[in-house]
């Protein structure tokens, strides 16, 4: 009977646990029910004990197991878990691989784009830079390194009355060989068939066409690739200089006349031709007489200027002796120097120097304005020397001062039209500043030069040479 | 006011009296140079045109013209041209006052046979009396 009670609790079929141990109550409790026979009894409750001991031991046992199963059942899923982070893991990576199979198939993808657009660009360029050239309002002529024409737009036929077919029979040809096309010759003339002259030159045809043509070369990285001729329409910009120099022109004629009648009118009153006045009006009316004699200078500043712009200012060129013309200025000066208490010095030439070809009033005008300005930008006490000499086969005249100077940001701007030095505006507030431009239109027109050097504060010297009446000059 | 002495008013002429004849259409310049001019002992006449100045020149044969260039009716270089024409007229010598001085005009006006030509601002009428006095002389 105790071989059926010791049965292992571990063997038995989890569900049927709590069954076995029901039918164990049930007997137990039967055994108890038949307690009326005592002798049965005694040996029952030993057999109790037993059972007792039996299923304390079947207990401690169940816990025991139950420790061990929670054990492994926790190790089994540590290593789950493991197992599910390593899947994970390694998903992870293959995932992120995939991914970056992924971007680089789509670079590549791009980048076959990419190249697709760069062609197609390509090509639209081409397009556009042929559409500039054969449309452009410039005139063009693409030569290649042998200077043979490789290309020429419409507008270059445009320009010269040539039609397309006859722009297209001097392709492959050199300049020199353009002259079977009529209209084209006066640029051959001009250019002397030669492109080797890189250039830039005014083609005057007629009032409504003057082209300016500019010769380019174009290089590669190493060699010449070929000349490129452009001809610009000038005509609108030259029309508009005329107007303009006319405008002027006829402006300072005009302003000639009223002025005249007024400095007439002054100067008759001042010689008492029109009777007394007080010395009071005599003030008044000179102080009016300077500033219209200022006025009358301006106005001639200013047809000075148009004449230069006009290409017209010289005319009477005859051989001349520049001591002669320098004495004379210096002559004319002299009072105003005494009158500004300045030393006006002059200095002749060592050795006879060469006649030159001038147009005289021109020449003076040159020697004054640099002498006025010495004059005007030289405080009292200080020295003005004019000195001649010779400078290669030219005459050199040199105009210094002991006056302000010129500051040295200021230097390359003194030549230019209507340009006044700031020093020079706070010291004199007249002036128009043309007089140096002028000076240097009618020493560069008499094939000279003319240059300064000046240091503010302490002086400038301003020189100029003009080639003997003997050399070759621009004026012949 | 009575300025200038008219070449009309014949009651003012001294017989040994140079006489100029001014062609300049400006009033003022007419009054102030017909006024210097007879103050220093010119007998002036006046013509406000070209026109007018070869009428009066041919009545009167002045010692010397003064002629402006830009005028109504007839201009300088054309009254230069017809006193060419005119034996009579043609050696009279002729001085220019302009307000105008270019090159090209200048040697126009010298073809045309002008002793001297004056830029009005450059010039002032005692200075136009000195260069007169160049060509001329006062009185005989």
């Amino acid at each position: 009977m105790n071989q059926n009670l010791k049965i292992k609790i571990s063997d038995v079929p989890r569900p049927l646990r709590p069954a076995v141990a029901a039918k164990d109550e049930v007997a137990i409790s039967g055994i108890q029910k038949q307690g009326d026979i005592p002798r049965k009894n005694e040996r029952k409750n030993d057999e109790f004990c037993e059972l007792d001991e039996v299923r304390g031991q079947l207990e401690e046992t169940r816990s025991v197991m139950e420790i061990r199963i929670n054990a492994k059942t926790k190790e089994l899923r540590d290593q789950a878990e493991d197992l599910e982070k390593q899947i994970k893991e390694r998903t992870g990576e293959l995932q992120k691989k995939i991914e970056e199979s992924e971007n680089s198939r789509m670079a590549l993808m791009n980048m076959l784009e990419d190249m697709e657009d760069l062609r197609r660009r390509a090509e639209e360029e081409k397009e556009k830079t042929l559409a500039i050239i054969t449309n452009f309002t410039d005139g063009l002529m693409l030569f290649d390194s042998v200077d043979r024409l490789a290309l020429v737009n419409s507008q270059m036929g445009l320009f010269f009355g040539v039609g397309k077919e006859d722009a297209k029979r001097i392709i492959g040809k050199k300049i020199a060989d353009f002259g079977e096309v009529v209209g084209f010759k006066p640029l051959v003339d001009l250019l002397g068939g030669d492109l080797t002259k890189i250039a830039r030159k005014e083609l005057f045809i007629s009032e409504k066409a003057v082209f300016e043509v500019s010769l380019l070369e174009i290089s590669g990285q190493r060699n010449k690739v070929g000349v490129l001729l452009i001809v610009h329409d000038i005509s609108r910009e030259k029309m508009v200089e005329r107007m303009k120099t006319e405008f002027v022109s006829i402006a300072a004629h005009q302003l000639r006349t009223p002025i005249s009648a007024i400095k007439w009118t002054l100067r008759m009153i001042l010689d008492g031709d029109l009777g007394p006045i007080t010395e009071e009006q005599r003030e008044f009316l000179e102080k009016t007489y300077k500033s219209n004699e200022r006025m009358i200078n301006l106005i001639n500043d200013l047809l000075n200027v148009t004449r230069i712009e006009e290409g017209r200012h010289l005319y009477n060129i005859v051989a001349a002796d520049m001591t002669v013309l320098v004495q004379s200025l210096i002559v004319n000066y002299a009072d105003i120097a005494k009158q500004k208490n300045l030393a006006l010095d002059y200095e002749g030439p060592v050795e006879i120097i060469p006649q030159v070809k001038i147009d005289v009033e021109k020449m003076k005008l040159v020697v004054s304005n640099l002498i006025e300005n010495a004059l005007k930008y030289t405080p009292a006490g200080g020295k003005i020397s004019v000195s001649i000499g010779q400078k290669d086969d030219g005459v050199l005249v040199t105009v210094r001062d002991t006056g302000m100077g010129i500051s040295a940001e200021q230097t390359d701007r003194i030549f230019t039209k209507y340009f006044r030095a700031s020093n020079a505006v706070r010291m004199e507030t007249e002036g128009t500043g043309l007089g140096l431009f002028i000076a240097k239109n009618i020493v560069e027109t008499h094939g000279g030069k003319i240059w300064f050097d000046s240091r503010e504060g302490k002086g400038t010297v301003f020189c100029f040479t003009i080639p003997s009446a003997e050399a070759d000059s621009i004026l012949q | 006011m009575p300025v200038v002495s008219f070449w009309d008013k014949r009651y003012n002429i001294k017989r040994n009296m140079k006489k100029i004849l001014l062609i300049e259409d400006e009033e003022l310049i007419i009054k102030l140079l017909g006024k210097k001019l007879a103050g220093v002992g010119y007998e002036v006449a006046l013509a406000m045109d070209g026109l007018e100045g070869i009428e009066k020149m041919k009545k009167i044969v002045p010692d010397l013209v003064l002629l402006d260039i830009v005028m109504p009716r007839m201009g300088g270089f054309e009254v230069m041209a017809e006193m060419k024409k005119d034996s009579g007229l043609a050696k009279i010598p002729v001085i220019i006052i302009s307000n105008s001085g270019q090159p090209l005009e200048l040697e126009k006006a010298k073809r045309l046979g002008a002793v001297d030509w004056l830029v009005k601002t450059e010039f002032d009428p005692k200075e136009v009396v000195e260069k007169i006095s160049k060509y001329i002389n006062r009185a005989d």
